[in-house]
C-alpha cells in the first residue's frame, strides 16, 4: 500500500510539523489582536499571567490545528484499505 | 586523443536508490570532516550567525536590552524604536520582505540559504563538531556505534551528550532572554526564582535544539522543512547549483595516479565516494541535482582537494548552473531576478518610508455610554469622553489636548497638564460642552487632537461623535 512505503517519522512529522507552524502563526495573530489579560479579567483565570496565556493558547491552538492534520491523515488512506483493515468487504 | 564515451547523467534525474533507501529506515549518516573554502565560509556564517544570536541580548541601548521583543509586557523594542501590538503591520511586511529574500536568492545562488544560514545548518553543524570533539573523527565513530557496550562507550556517549544537552540549554536560555529581559532572567536563575513559564520555554526550545541538531539532522530538510520542498520551483537554467560535471567526470573508476586513465576510457571521478562520504544529507552528487541536497558546498571542497592530489583541474563538482553544464551561456539578470529586485526594493522604499512617517502617538476617545448628554445649569448640552493618549515613545511627552466640530465648545478636564511618561497609556475623562442653539443634528461629528508640546509631529487625532436631544433646534 501507499501507506508502507511512508515512514512512520514522515507521518508524524505531517501531523506535528504543520500544525506547529499554523499554531504558531494562529497564536502570534489571536494574540496580537486580543490581550489576554484584558480578556481574561473577569474569569477564573484573572491571575494567569501573559506568558501564561500565551503558552497554553498556543497548546491550545496547536492540539486543534495537530487534530485538523491527523484526520487529514487520516481521510487519506484508501477507502478500500480501510475497509480490509476493519474486516469488511470493500 | 578523443574522449571515451561521455555517460551524461541528466540535472534533473529520479531519485536513485540512495535516495529512496532514506525512505525506508534510516541509517545514521557520519559526514565525514571537510576542509577548504566553503568549509571555511560556513565556519565564518556559523560564528557570524551563532555570535549574533547569543551575544545580541546582552547587548544595551539607551540603558535598556537592545533588542527585546517583550511578549509580557506587549512592546517589541528593536534598538530605539518601541513597536506595540498596532503596529502589526511592519511586522507583516518584514516577513514578506524575509519570504522575498529568500524567493530572491534561491533564483540567483540556489539553496545558498540551507547551506549557509539556516538555523537547523547552523546547530547541527555545532553539534557535529561537537560530536567530532568527543568520539572522534567519521571512521571512530562508526567504530564506536558498532562495538558493544563498554564502560568506555558509556563514558564517551555520556559526555557528548552532556556536553550537547548544556549547549542546548544555554541555546533555549538566549532564545527566552529575547522575550523577557536577559539579565532578569539570570538572576532569577541563579536565585533559584524561575517562574513556570519562563522555565517551560526554556526547556522546550533546549529540546527542540538537542533533538533537532543532535538527533534529526537532515531529516529536517528532507521532511520537515517546507522550502526544501518547493524551492525547486525558484529555480531556472541560471540559477547557481552545486553539480558533478558528468562529461569530464564519466566514466569514474579507480586508478593509480601515474595511470593514463583516458587510455582506459576513464574519466576524471576516481570513485574515492570522498563526495558522498562529506555530504551531510548522505546523497550522491554524481546523480545529479536532488531536493535533498542543501548546497553546503562540502562535496566542492572535498573533491577539489582529491583533483589537487590526482593532479586533475579542480572543480569536476563546482558551483555552476545548468546552462553552464549544457555548455550554454548563463545570465545573471533575466525577468525573475529583476522582478524580484523589484518588488524587493518597493517594500523596503514601503517599509522605510512608513518607519520615517510613524508617529509614536495615539489617541482614542470613548464616549461615556450611560447618558447620551446631559444639560447643565446654564443650558449648555454636555457629553462626558474617555481618552486615553497611548504614548509609544520611549520618552516622557506633555501634551495640549483641543477639540474641533462644533463651533465654541468647551472642553473641561480634570487635570491641568497631560503629561504621559513613555511607553505608557493614561486614561482620563473630559467633558465637552456645546451651545444647543449650534447644533444641526442629534449626532455631530467632532475631532479630538493632541500635539506634543516639545515635537510639532508628535500629533494624533480621533473623530467622536457629540449628541443632543432628538429634534435638534
Amino acid at each position: 500500500m501507499q501507506n508502507q512505503e511512508i515512514p512512520r517519522i514522515q507521518r508524524i512529522v505531517a501531523i506535528l510539523w504543520p500544525s506547529f507552524l499554523t499554531a504558531g502563526v494562529a497564536t502570534v495573530l489571536f494574540f496580537t489582536a486580543f490581550d489576554p489579560e484584558i480578556l481574561l479579567q473577569d474569569t477564573r483565570f484573572a491571575d494567569l499571567s501573559r506568558l501564561g496565556a500565551y503558552t497554553i493558547g498556543f497548546f491550545l491552538v496547536w492540539l486543534l490545528t495537530a487534530s485538523s492534520c491527523l484526520l487529514t491523515c487520516y481521510f487519506q488512506r484508501p477507502c478500500a484499505f480501510n475497509a480490509r483493515q476493519g474486516g469488511q468487504t470493500p | 586523443m578523443a574522449r571515451p564515451a561521455k555517460k551524461i547523467v541528466p540535472l534533473n534525474s529520479k531519485p536513485d536508490e540512495v535516495a529512496q533507501s532514506l525512505y525506508a529506515k534510516r541509517e545514521k549518516i557520519y559526514p565525514r570532516e571537510v576542509h577548504g573554502l566553503f568549509a571555511m565560509w560556513r565556519t565564518i556564517g556559523v560564528v557570524a550567525l551563532l555570535g549574533i544570536y547569543y551575544g545580541l541580548p546582552w547587548f544595551r541601548w539607551e540603558g535598556r536590552q537592545a533588542v527585546l521583543l517583550d511578549l509580557p509586557a506587549r512592546k517589541f523594542y528593536i534598538f530605539g524604536l518601541t513597536f506595540w501590538p498596532q503596529d502589526f503591520f511592519y511586522f507583516a511586511v518584514l516577513l514578506i520582505i524575509a519570504a522575498l529574500s529568500l524567493f530572491f536568492f534561491t533564483a540567483l545562488a540556489g539553496r545558498l540559504w540551507c547551506g549557509y544560514a539556516c538555523p537547523q545548518s547552523v546547530w547541527t553543524d555545532v553539534f557535529l563538531r561537537i560530536e567530532r570533539w568527543i568520539e572522534g573523527d567519521r571512521l571512530r565513530q562508526m567504530t564506536l556505534d558498532t562495538a558493544p557496550w563498554s564502560a568506555r562507550k558509556i563514558l564517551v556517549k555520556g559526555a557528548k551528550h552532556t556536553v550537547w544537552v548544556l549547549f542546548a540549554a544555554y541555546t533555549g536560555f538566549t532564545f527566552v532572554g529575547y522575550f523577557t529581559p536577559i539579565t532578569g532572567l539570570t538572576e532569577k536563575i541563579t536565585a533559584f526564582a524561575l517562574g513556570p513559564w519562563e522555565t517551560f520555554w526554556i526547556i522546550f526550545y533546549s529540546l527542540a535544539t538537542y533533538g533537532n541538531a543532535g538527533w534529526l539532522r537532515e531529516q529536517v530538510c528532507i521532511y520537515m522543512c517546507p522550502y526544501a520542498r518547493f524551492q525547486g520551483a525558484m529555480f531556472d537554467n541560471d540559477t547557481l547549483i552545486i553539480s558533478y560535471d558528468p562529461a569530464r567526470g564519466e566514466l569514474r573508476g579507480s586508478r593509480r595516479k601515474s595511470d593514463d586513465y583516458k587510455a582506459k576510457g576513464l574519466g576524471e571521478c576516481i570513485d574515492c565516494t570522498m563526495c558522498v562520504q562529506v555530504c551531510p544529507t548522505g546523497i550522491d552528487i554524481r546523480g545529479g541535482l536532488q531536493y535533498e541536497c542543501i548546497a553546503c558546498a562540502a562535496c566542492v571542497d572535498v573533491c577539489n582537494q582529491v583533483m589537487e592530489k590526482m593532479d586533475y583541474p579542480k572543480g569536476l563538482i563546482r558551483y555552476t548552473t545548468e546552462n553552464a553544464v549544457q555548455g550554454n551561456p548563463s545570465h545573471l539578470l533575466r525577468p525573475r531576478v529583476l522582478v524580484y529586485t523589484v518588488v524587493l526594493l518597493g517594500l523596503f522604499s514601503l517599509m522605510g518610508f512608513g518607519l520615517s512617517q510613524r508617529v509614536p502617538l495615539e489617541l482614542h476617545a470613548q464616549r461615556d455610554r450611560n447618558t447620551l448628554y446631559r444639560e447643565t445649569l446654564d443650558g449648555l448640552l454636555e457629553n462626558v469622553y474617555t481618552l486615553q493618549i497611548v504614548n509609544m515613545d520611549q520618552k516622557a511627552h506633555e501634551y495640549e489636548l483641543s477639540v474641533s466640530g462644533i463651533n465654541d465648545m468647551q472642553l473641561h478636564k480634570n487635570r491641568e497638564t497631560i503629561t504621559v511618561p513613555g511607553g505608557e497609556v493614561m486614561e482620563f475623562p473630559v467633558w465637552l460642552r456645546a451651545d444647543p442653539q449650534g447644533l444641526r443634528r442629534r449626532s455631530t461629528a467632532i475631532t479630538f487632537e493632541v500635539r506634543a508640546t516639545d515635537d510639532a509631529t508628535l500629533i494624533a487625532r480621533e473623530e467622536a461623535r457629540f449628541l443632543g436631544p432628538l429634534t435638534g433646534r
